[in-house]
C-alpha cells in the first residue's frame, strides 16, 4: 500500500524532471562515454576528473569508473585526470556517440607531465558535494599508526567533524552522532561493528581496499538508515593485467594479498588475508595466569571482477574476520561477515545501472566453564538480507538524473544463553525481532547557467516490522504492563519517513565557490550500548511499537577555495544538526540478555553545531592536511540528569589535526601527525556516602567535567628499495613512533579507596599508550 | 552464569594499561542522610547506621547522626530501636532477641534531631521474604585459573518454582565474616536457573595470590544464602558497579538508587537466611 504510494511520488518526481528537460532538448546532443582505470592493474578509478577545456565543464568517473558526458556536436579537447595519475589529454571530433576508454598511469617518468599540465583538480570548488572527505589507501599508508598497523577508522578519525570516542577506539562520532549513527558500506553491506581488539584495529584491511569515501553531511539520496554519516569503502578489484602477490611484516600482524587475472583484462580476483599473532607472545609472558591465554584475530576479504563484454561487468566480494579470546576459564569471540554480489550494467552511452545483492552477519560467542556444572554459552546475532538497484541516467550536460530503490532483510537474534555440559543453567533466550528496511529515492544534479548547480533528492524509506515477534508495553514508569504477539510473517508496525536531500553550489570562478546543503535523515537500527567505548558485545534493536524511528535535519554552508593551481584546496564549513528521538539509557541500564530491552531506553532530543577549517595539501612533495573544528553537542532527556540539557559523550569542543607527509627523494618518506581535542566530559563523583564498608559516590550533574585535554604526536619514516623499471620485486620499510613526547592520555578515571587508609578515596588516571614504536616492512612481487 | 564475565576478559586484556594518581579539584554538594542496616527473620539485636554524607575528598569517616528517633514498624506493632551511646555513636540498636516474621512489610521510620537536606523526616521500607534451604557448600581449588590458583564456593540448594527470586550471599571463613565490605558480597537473581535444583554453582572466586583472604586446607567455611528484595540486589548491584568505571563496559556514571525516602542515601533491608558449612580439604 505504502510501496504503491512512493512509486506513485516517484514516478510523478521523475517524470516531472524529464518532461523538463525533454523541452530542451531541441539540438542535437552527443554523449562522451567510458571508463577510466588505472593501466598497470586495470581497476576501475573512483571520482577521476573528466574536463572539457571548450565548455569549463566536466563531470567525474562513478565508483566503477564509468563517466558520461553530453554535448552540441563540435570539437573538444577532453582532460582526464586523477590524483597522482598522468592526465590524458584527447581531442575529439564529436558529430556521433563517442566512446573513450582511458587508462591512467602512475610512472614516475610521466609525473613530471602533472606539474607541467596543472590540469583541472578542482573538484571540491567545483562539484555540488560538500561535507565529504575522500581518502585513498596511499595516503592512508603514509599516515603513522599504533603499532605500525595502518588503519582507515584511524584516519578517518583525524578529518575535521570526526572525533575519535576513546584512545585507541574504532567507534568515531561524525559532527555529533553517536558512534550507531555511521553507516559503514564495506561493498554495499553494512558492516556492524567495526572493532578487532576492542577497538585498537578496525576490521579493514588495507591491503584489500581501493578507497574510502566518508559523507558527513549532504547525504546522497541513494544512502539512507542512519543519521550522522557514511562511510563508504570499496575493496581492490584484483590486477587484471599481472599477477601481485603484496605482504607486509609488522609487530602484531602480518598480511599477505594475492591478485591476478584469471582471463586477461577481463576477468581478475584478490584474495588477501591479515592475522595477529599477539597471543604468540603470551607464554614468554612472565604473568602465569597470561600464558594459558588466546588472543588474536584474523580477516578474509575476497573479490573476483568479470567483464563480460563493453556493457556489463560483475563483482563478487567477500569479507570475513573473527576475533578470538580465550583463557583457562571463559571465551568469547566476535565478528563479522559480509558478502556482495554486483551486476554493473550500461544500458546506453547515457544510463548506466548497477544492481546488488548482499548479505551482513555479525555475531559473538562468550562460554565458561566448559563442562561445568557452571558452564554456558551465549550467542548473539544480527543478519542482514539485501537487494539494491540504482540508476545513473546522464539526460544532458546540465542534468544527471539518479534513482534506486532497496530493500533489506534484518534479522535479530538478541541472545540465548544456555548452560552447557552438567549445568544446571536453563536456556534464557530474548526474542528473535525480523524487520523490514525498505527505500526508494530519485534525485537530479542540475546546472543553471555557468555559475549554479542545484542538486535535488527524495529518498522515502520504509520500516516494517514483520512477526513473529513480541511486543512488551510499558506504562509512563517503563514497567512492562503485558505484551502483545505477532505471528510469524505479520506486518504489526510500520514507519516511513520523507527525506529531502537539497544542495546547492555557486561558482565564483574556477578557484573558489560557495555551497550549501540540506539533509533529513532517519534511523531504524541502533545499538543497546551504553560504554563510551564501545564493546564486541553489541546488540542491535529496530525501530518498533515502542521506539520511534531517530530523526535528523542538518543544514551546512561552505566556502571553498583553491590555492596554487589546485595543489592546496581550503575550505570553511559551517553546520547545525536537529535530532529527534534520540536513545540514551536509564541508570544503571541491563541491556543484555533482557528481553524487556526497550523499558530501559529514554528518548528524547539532540542538537550540534560547529565549524569545520581545513586546508589540505597536494603538492608534488608534500601532501597531507591541517584542520580546526569547533564543535558542540547537547542531549535533552526526560528522565536523564532530571531533564536538564547535558552535553553528549562526545562533546569536545576544539579540535585540531595536522597530518603531513614529505618526499624528502625517491626512496625517502617521512609523515608526521599531531592531534589535540579537548577532554571528553565526564561525571565525576562530588560527595559520598559509607555503606557496607564501602565508600559510595555521589555524583555530579551528566557530564559536568572534562578529561584533561588530549594531544598527541606521531612520527614515521618509510624507506623504500631502488626503483628500477620492470622490476619484478619492491620492498618498503617504515618505521614509526606512536605517541613521540610520552603523553600520558586520560583513557579513564577510576576512583577507588585506598587500601592502606579504607578512609581515604584516590583519584587515579589509566592511560593505555605512552610511547610505542614499531616497524613495519612490506613486499611487493608482480609477475609479468 | 555471570553476565560480568565480558568484565573478567576486558580486565585482562587492559591488563597492559597504566595508571598514575592524580589530583582533582571537586565540587561539593549538599549533605544528605544515610541509612545503613538491616534486619532478619534470627533472632538478634540489629543495627542500623545513620551517617552524613561528605566531600569526596574528605578522607575521614562519614559524620555520624546522633540523637534521632529511630523507630521500627510491621504496620501494626512499632519496635523503637536505641542509639548505643546517646549522643556519639550514631547506631541505632533494636530490642535484643528481635526476630522479623516472613512475609511483613518493615519500615524504618526516622526523625532527626534537626533538618538535613530540608527535612527531619525518612522512613525506608523492606519486606521480609522466606528463603529455601541451603544444602550444603564445597570448596573445589582450580590451580588453572590465575597465577597462583583460586578457590572455588560452589552451591546446592532447590530454586523455589515458580517466582522470580533474588539472593544475596555471605561467606564466612572460621566465623569470621570473609565478604567484609557489600562490594564482596555475591548477589544473583535466579534468571539462570528459576524452579531447578542448583547443582554446585560457583558462588565466589576467592585468588590463592591474596594470601590475606585466601581459604587454607582445615578452615571452616560457612555459607550464608538469604532471600532478598528486587530492590536490595539492585542497590547491591549498583553500589559494586558504581566502585568500577571500564569505559568499555561501563555506562555512565550515576548515583546508587536506595531506598531511603526524600533523596535520602543507603538501604534498609529485610531478609531471611539459610546456612551451611564444610570444612576446606
Amino acid at each position: 500500500m505504502i510501496y504503491r504510494k512512493f512509486l506513485l511520488i516517484l514516478l510523478i518526481l521523475l517524470s516531472g524532471t524529464i518532461s523538463v528537460t525533454a523541452q530542451k532538448e531541441k539540438s542535437k546532443m552527443f554523449s562522451i562515454s567510458g571508463k577510466v582505470t588505472d593501466i598497470q592493474n586495470g581497476e576501475s578509478l573512483i571520482g577521476a576528473t573528466i574536463y572539457i577545456t571548450e565548455k569549463k565543464t566536466g563531470t567525474v568517473s562513478d565508483i566503477y569508473g564509468n563517466y558520461s558526458i553530453s554535448l552540441s556536436p563540435g570539437e573538444y579537447t577532453v582532460t582526464i585526470s586523477y590524483i597522482g595519475y598522468a592526465p590524458v589529454i584527447k581531442t575529439i571530433t564529436l558529430n556521433k556517440d563517442v566512446s573513450l576508454r582511458v587508462e591512467l598511469s602512475t610512472r614516475q617518468e610521466n609525473l613530471k607531465e602533472v606539474e607541467i599540465t596543472s590540469e583541472k583538480t578542482n573538484k571540491n570548488v567545483a562539484r555540488p558535494e560538500m561535507s565529504t572527505f575522500k581518502l585513498d589507501m596511499k595516503t592512508i599508508e603514509t599516515i603513522p599508526a599504533l603499532f605500525g598497523e595502518v588503519d582507515i577508522i584511524k584516519a578517518i578519525q583525524m578529518l575535521p567533524g570526526v572525533q575519535s570516542v576513546s584512545e585507541g577506539s574504532s567507534g568515531f562520532s561524525v559532527r555529533g552522532g553517536a558512534p550507531d549513527q555511521n553507516l559503514i558500506l564495506l561493498d554495499d553491506a553494512t558492516v556492524y561493528n567495526a572493532s578487532h581488539l576492542l577497538g585498537f584495529f578496525s576490521v579493514f584491511n588495507n591491503d584489500a581496499i581501493k578507497d574510502v569515501k566518508l559523507y558527513k553531511g549532504d547525504i546522497p539520496a541513494a544512502y539512507g538508515g542512519r543519521l550522522a554519516s557514511v562511510l563508504d569503502i570499496h575493496m581492490d578489484e584484483g590486477n587484471s593485467k599481472v599477477f601481485e602477490i603484496n605482504g607486509g611484516i609488522g609487530l602484531i600482524s602480518s598480511r599477505l594479498t594475492v591478485e591476478g587475472p584469471i582471463l586477461k583484462d577481463r576477468c581478475s580476483f584478490i584474495v588477501s588475508g591479515r592475522r595477529t599473532y599477539a597471543d604468540l607472545y603470551l607464554p614468554l609472558s612472565s604473568n602465569k595466569a597470561l600464558q594459558n591465554n588466546k588472543l588474536y584475530f584474523y580477516d578474509l576479504n575476497a573479490k573476483i571482477n568479470y567483464k563480460i563484454g563493453d556493457n556489463d561487468q560483475v563483482f563478487l566480494s567477500g569479507y570475513f574476520g573473527r576475533d578470538v579470546f580465550k583463557n583457562g576459564f571463559a571465551g568469547m569471540q566476535w565478528g563479522n561477515g559480509t558478502g556482495s554480489a554486483r551486476w554493473n550494467h550500461l544500458f546506453s552511452s547515457k544510463v548506466f545501472g548497477n544492481f546488488s545483492a548482499v548479505y551482513s552477519d555479525y555475531r559473538y560467542r562468550i562460554s565458561a566453564g566448559g563442562s561445568d556444572v557452571s558452564g554456558f554459552q551465549w550467542d548473539a546475532s544480527l543478519k542482514d538480507f539485501g537487494m539494491k538497484g540504482d540508476i545513473s541516467y546522464f539526460l544532458d550536460p546540465n542534468n544527471t538524473v539518479k534513482f534506486g530503490i532497496s530493500s533489506t532483510y534484518h534479522m535479530i537474534d538478541p541472545g540465548v544463553a544456555k548452560g552447557t555440559g552438567t549445568s544446571v543453567f536453563n536456556e534464557v533466550k530474548v526474542p528473535k525481532n525480523y524487520a523490514l528496511e525498505s527505500g526508494i529515492y530519485a534525485g537530479n544534479e542540475q546546472k543553471i547557467g555557468q555559475k549554479f548547480i542545484v542538486k535535488y533528492g527524495l529518498r522515502l524509506s520504509l520500516f516494517q516490522n514483520i512477526g513473529p515477534g513480541t511486543v512488551y508495553h510499558y506504562n509512563s514508569n517503563y514497567f512492562t504492563t503485558g505484551s502483545s504477539y505477532y505471528s510469524s510473517g505479520k506486518i504489526f508496525n510500520t514507519y516511513y519517513g520523507i527525506e529531502p536531500r537539497l544542495g546547492i553550489l555557486y561558482e565564483f570562478n574556477e578557484l573558489s565557490s560557495v555551497k550549501a546543503s540540506y539533509a533529513r535523515t532517519n534511523q531504524y537500527m541502533q545499538l543497546a550500548q551504553n560504554s563510551t567505548v564501545g564493546t564486541p558485545l553489541d546488540i542491535w534493536f529496530p525501530s518498533s511499537p515502542n521506539v520511534k524511528p531517530q530523526l535528523c535535519d542538518q543544514v551546512a554552508a561552505g566556502y571553498f577555495r583553491n590555492f596554487r593551481h589546485n595543489t592546496i584546496e581550503t575550505s570553511v564549513e559551517v553546520y547545525y544538526k536537529w535530532m529527534q528521538h534520540v536513545i540514551d539509557f536509564k541508570d544503571f541500564a541491563v541491556l543484555l540478555l533482557n528481553d524487556s530491552l526497550e523499558g530501559q531506553l529514554r528518548v528524547g532530543k539532540a542538537w550540534s553545531y560547529g565549524a569545520e577549517f581545513l586546508i589540505r595539501l597536494n603538492e608534488k612533495k608534500l601532501s597531507g592536511w591541517v584542520s580546526y573544528t569547533y564543535s558542540r553537542v547537547f542531549r535533552q532527556i526526560p528522565l536523564i540528569n532530571d531533564g536538564k540539557t547535558y552535553p553528549a559523550p562526545y562533546d569536545k569542543p576544539n579540535n585540531v589535526a595536522i597530518v603531513l607527509n614529505y618526499k624528502i627523494s625517491r626512496r625517502i618518506m617521512v609523515s608526521a601527525n599531531w592531534v589535540y581535542a579537548t577532554g571528553n566530559p565526564l561525571t565525576f563523583p562530588i560527595g559520598r556516602a559509607e555503606i557496607g564498608n564501602k565508600i559510595i559516590p555521589i555524583y555530579s550533574d551528566r557530564n559536568a567535567y572534562r578529561y584533561q585535554a588530549y594531544h598527541r604526536l606521531d612520527i614515521s619514516a618509510t624507506l623504500f628499495s631502488k626503483p628500477k623499471p620492470g622490476k619484478k620485486f619492491t620492498w618498503d620499510l617504515n618505521f614509526s613512533v606512536y605517541n613521540v613526547y610520552n603523553r600520558h592520555n586520560t583513557w579513564s578515571i577510576e576512583f577507588t579507596q585506598n587500601n592502606a587508609d579504607p578512609n581515604v578515596t584516590d583519584a587515579t588516571k589509566v592511560y593505555l599508550f605512552g610511547i610505542i614504536p614499531s616497524i613495519t616492512f612490506n613486499f611487493h612481487f608482480n609477475h609479468e | 552464569m555471570n553476565k560480568r564475565i565480558p568484565i573478567i576478559l576486558a580486565v585482562a586484556i587492559l591488563a597492559a594499561s597504566c595508571t598514575e594518581k592524580i589530583n582533582l579539584k571537586l565540587d561539593s554538594t549538599y549533605t544528605r542522610l544515610i541509612v545503613d542496616g538491616h534486619i532478619k527473620s534470627d533472632p538478634g539485636t540489629y543495627s542500623i547506621n545513620l551517617t552524613k554524607t561528605s566531600d569526596y575528598f574528605a578522607n575521614v569517616p562519614s559524620p555520624r547522626l546522633v540523637n534521632a528517633m529511630v523507630s521500627l514498624t510491621d504496620g501494626t506493632t512499632t519496635f523503637p530501636l536505641t542509639e548505643t551511646i546517646p549522643g556519639i555513636s550514631g547506631v541505632y540498636n533494636t530490642e535484643p532477641a528481635f526476630a522479623g516474621k516472613i512475609g511483613k512489610n518493615y519500615t524504618l521510620n526516622i526523625t532527626l534531631p534537626e533538618a538535613l537536606a530540608g527535612t527531619t523526616q525518612y522512613s525506608a521500607s523492606s519486606e521480609l521474604i522466606g528463603v529455601t534451604k541451603l544444602d550444603s557448600i564445597q570448596t573445589v581449588f582450580r590451580p588453572d585459573i590465575g597465577k597462583e590458583g583460586h578457590w572455588l564456593v560452589k552451591l546446592f540448594a532447590q530454586d523455589p518454582p515458580g517466582s522470580k527470586n533474588y539472593y544475596m550471599i555471605n561467606l564466612y571463613r572460621n566465623s569470621k565474616l570473609w565478604t567484609d565490605t557489600i562490594t564482596k558480597v555475591s548477589v544473583s537473581d535466579n534468571q539462570f536457573f528459576a524452579g531447578n535444583y542448583i547443582n554446585g554453582i560457583d558462588v565466589f572466586y576467592i585468588n590463592n595470590e591474596h594470601k590475606w583472604e585466601t581459604l587454607y586446607v582445615g578452615d571452616t567455611v560457612m555459607m550464608e544464602l538469604s532471600a532478598i528484595t528486587k530492590e536490595y540486589y539492585d542497590f547491591v548491584q549498583q553500589v559494586q558497579q558504581a566502585g568500577i568505571s571500564i569505559p568499555i563496559f561501563s555506562g555512565p556514571p550515576a548515583n546508587v538508587i536506595g531506598n531511603v525516602s526524600n533523596n535520602g542515601v543507603g538501604f534498609f533491608s529485610a531478609y531471611s537466611s539459610s546456612f551451611a558449612k564444610t570444612i576446606v580439604k
